[in-house]
C-alpha cells in the first residue's frame, strides 16, 4: 500500500470519528440498550401473544392493500407524466435550451424525499392516503425521469439516424424509434419504481398520509409491539413477494430482450 | 507508376465521354451533382476533398474504397446528415440540408441503409417496414399508430418481394444477418424512393447471401427505376452489379469507371479491362 493510500485511509477514518462524536454515536449505549430489544422480542415471540395477535392479520392485509394501491396509482401516474419530461430532458433529442431547464426542474423535485412531499400534501389535502398518492406521484416524476432520460441517451443512435434521415417528425421519431428502443429499460424502471414506492408508502403513514405505516407508528407509540410486529410481518411478506415477481418479469421479458435474445414463452 | 496514380495525376474528372455514348456525363437527367465537395470531422483533416460526381437518374452507382477512405461520409452528404465545408451538392437540384424546407419535403424519396442497418430491434419486421410510410401519415394516424390499410397491404407486398413472408411478426433482433438486411431494404422501398443509398450492405455476409441481397437490390432498382448508390469495399462485387464505379482513396476520388457487360471505360484514361481495374485496385489496397 502506498503512503498516498495510507493518508487517504487516515483522512476517512478521522472524518468517521469526528462525525461519530458530533452525532454522539456511542457503541456502549448500544450494548447497554440491547436488553430492551429482548423485552420487545419477548412480547412479540411469546406463542400466546402470537396467537392473540393473529386476529390483526386481516386488518393488516387491508392496510397493506391500501398501501399497494397508493404505490400503484402513484407509480403509474408518475411514470405517465414523467415520460414526456424524460423525452424533453434527453440530450440526444433536444437542444441545451430545452433539456437544461427541464433537468433543473426535475432535480428540484428530486431533492425532497417523498415523506417531505407527503407532509406538504397533508397540509394541502388533509390526512389520508390521497396525500400519500400525491407525494408518490411527485417523487416518481423526479426520480423515474432521471432513470429514463439516462436510458434514452444510451439507446443506439443508428436507428434514430436512419429513420431521422427519411424526414419523419420529432414526435414520430420518439413514438416509433425511441420508445420501442428504450421500452425494456422503461418497463424495468417502472417495476423498480413500483417496488421502491411500495416501501416508501409504508412509511408515509408516519406523517398521516395513509397506508399501513399509519397503523405501525400508532402501535409503536402505544408500546403495542406485538400488534406492530404483525403489520411489519405483512409488509415483509408482501415486499418480498413483489420483489420475487419483479425478478421473474425482468428475467422473462426484459433481460433477454435487452441482450437481443429470443424470448420464449413457457 | 500505376494506372491509379496516372488517373489521380490527371486531375478532376473530365466532363466529356469517350467511346461509349451510354456513359455520357453530358445529360440533363442528373439526379446527384457534386462539385468540388470537401468536408471534415475535425476541421483539420479532410474526410473528403474536392469530390466531383455526377450521377444519372436510374444509375446503379458503386463507391469503392478502403475503410476510412470517406465512402460513408459521401453517402451522409447526399442525404443531408452531414453538410459539406466546401463545394456544392444538388440532389434533384436541391441542396441536401436538413434546415432546407425543400429538402425536408423530399427526404422521404431518399432511402438510406446505413452499415449498421438502423433497424428498431424491439419491434416486428412489419412495424420496421411500415416506418418507411411514416412521412405519409398525418398526426392523428401517427399518434395512434393507425396505418391505412393500403399501406399495410403495400408493406406485405414488399415483405413478399424481399422474401420474408411468414416472418412479419418476428422481432427484428430475432432475425439472421441476411434477414435483417432484407428488412432494411424493405423499409427503404416502403418509402417509395427515387434514390437508394446503401452503405456496405453485404459486408460480413457469406458469398451466397451477399449475392442474394445484391440481386434483390438490382431487381428493385430495375422495377422502380431507382438510382442506387452503394458503398462497397469489394471491387469485384461493384463491377458485377454497378453501371458506374467511383474509387475513393484518402478522401479523394482517384478513379471513375463505367461498366456495361464486359466493357469497362475509364473516364479519364480510356478503355480498360476488368483485369486491369482489379489489378489497379489490388495495387491500391497494398499501399
Amino acid at each position: 500500500m502506498t503512503p498516498k493510500n495510507n493518508i487517504v485511509i487516515g483522512i476517512v477514518v478521522g472524518l468517521v470519528l469526528v462525525a461519530s462524536y458530533n452525532v454522539e454515536a456511542n457503541p456502549l449505549e448500544f450494548v447497554e440498550g440491547l436488553p430492551n430489544l429482548g423485552i420487545i422480542l419477548e412480547e412479540i415471540l411469546v406463542l400466546e401473544n402470537i396467537i392473540d395477535n393473529m386476529k390483526y392479520v386481516p386488518s393488516a392485509l387491508l392496510a397493506m392493500l391500501e398501501t399497494l394501491q397508493m404505490a400503484f396509482i402513484g407509480t403509474v401516474i408518475g411514470v405517465v407524466i414523467g415520460l414526456p419530461f424524460s423525452m424533453l430532458a434527453a440530450r440526444n433529442l433536444n437542444s441545451k435550451f430545452i433539456y437544461a431547464p427541464i433537468r433543473i426542474l426535475l432535480a428540484i423535485i428530486r431533492t425532497f424525499p417523498s415523506i417531505l412531499w407527503a407532509m406538504l400534501f397533508v397540509i394541502v389535502v388533509g390526512l389520508g392516503p390521497f396525500a400519500g398518492v400525491l407525494a408518490i406521484i411527485l417523487y416518481t416524476i423526479g426520480f423515474v425521469t432521471k432513470l429514463q432520460f439516462e436510458s434514452i441517451e444510451t439507446i443506439d443512435s443508428d436507428p434514430m439516424d436512419a429513420v431521422g434521415s427519411i424526414g419523419v417528425s420529432k414526435f414520430q421519431l420518439i413514438r416509433y424509434v425511441v420508445i420501442p428502443e428504450a421500452a425494456s429499460h422503461l418497463l424495468g424502471q417502472m417495476l423498480y419504481m413500483f417496488d421502491y414506492n411500495v416501501r416508501q408508502s409504508t412509511i408515509l403513514g408516519i406523517v398521516g398520509a395513509g397506508g399501513i405505516g399509519f397503523f405501525i407508528i400508532q402501535y409503536i407509540r402505544f408500546f403495542e409491539y406485538g400488534k406492530a410486529a404483525v403489520y411489519l410481518f405483512v409488509v415483509l411478506i408482501v415486499v418480498l413477494g413483489i420483489e420475487w415477481i419483479s425478478v421473474k418479469i425482468r428475467d422473462k421479458y426484459i433481460v433477454k430482450s435487452q441482450h437481443g435474445m429470443e424470448v420464449t414463452k413457457k | 507508376m500505376t494506372r491509379a496514380n496516372k488517373t489521380r495525376d490527371s486531375g478532376i474528372e473530365t466532363i466529356q465521354m469517350t467511346q461509349n455514348p451510354s456513359f455520357s456525363l453530358i445529360s440533363t437527367n442528373k439526379i446527384i451533382q457534386m462539385s468540388d465537395v470537401s468536408t471534415s470531422y475535425d476541421s483539420k483533416n479532410y474526410a473528403l476533398e474536392k469530390i466531383n460526381l455526377s450521377i444519372d437518374r436510374g444509375t446503379n452507382y458503386a463507391i469503392v474504397g478502403q475503410s476510412g477512405s470517406g465512402k460513408s461520409t459521401l453517402l451522409k452528404l447526399m442525404n443531408g446528415m452531414m453538410n459539406p465545408s466546401g463545394g456544392t451538392i444538388k440532389i434533384d437540384y436541391i441542396a441536401p440540408n436538413m434546415n432546407n424546407k425543400k429538402f425536408k419535403k423530399m427526404m422521404h424519396t431518399i432511402g438510406y441503409i446505413p452499415q449498421s442497418l438502423g433497424l428498431v430491434k424491439n419491434i416486428t419486421v412489419l412495424d420496421n417496414i411500415l416506418i418507411g410510410a411514416l412521412p405519409r401519415l398525418n398526426k392523428v394516424q401517427s399518434f395512434f399508430k393507425k396505418f391505412p390499410e393500403y399501406e399495410i397491404t403495400e408493406a406485405k407486398r414488399i415483405i413478399s418481394l424481399v422474401g420474408l413472408t411468414g416472418k412479419e411478426n418476428r422481432k427484428a433482433y430475432m432475425l439472421s444477418g441476411g434477414e435483417k438486411r432484407r428488412v432494411a431494404i424493405a423499409r427503404a422501398l416502403m418509402q417509395k424512393p427515387t434514390i437508394l443509398l446503401a452503405d456496405e450492405i453485404v459486408s460480413e455476409l457469406d458469398h451466397v447471401t451477399a449475392k442474394e441481397i445484391m440481386d434483390l437490390i438490382a431487381d428493385a432498382q430495375k422495377r422502380m427505376n431507382l438510382t442506387a448508390i452503394m458503398v462497397h469495399h469489394d471491387m469485384q462485387l461493384a463491377l458485377e452489379y454497378a453501371n458506374r464505379v467511383a474509387v475513393i482513396k484518402e478522401g479523394q476520388k482517384i478513379l471513375e469507371i463505367g461498366v456495361e457487360g464486359d466493357t469497362i471505360v475509364d473516364f479519364q484514361t480510356g478503355d480498360m479491362t476488368t483485369e486491369e481495374i482489379m489489378e489497379m485496385h489490388a495495387d491500391d489496397t497494398k499501399k
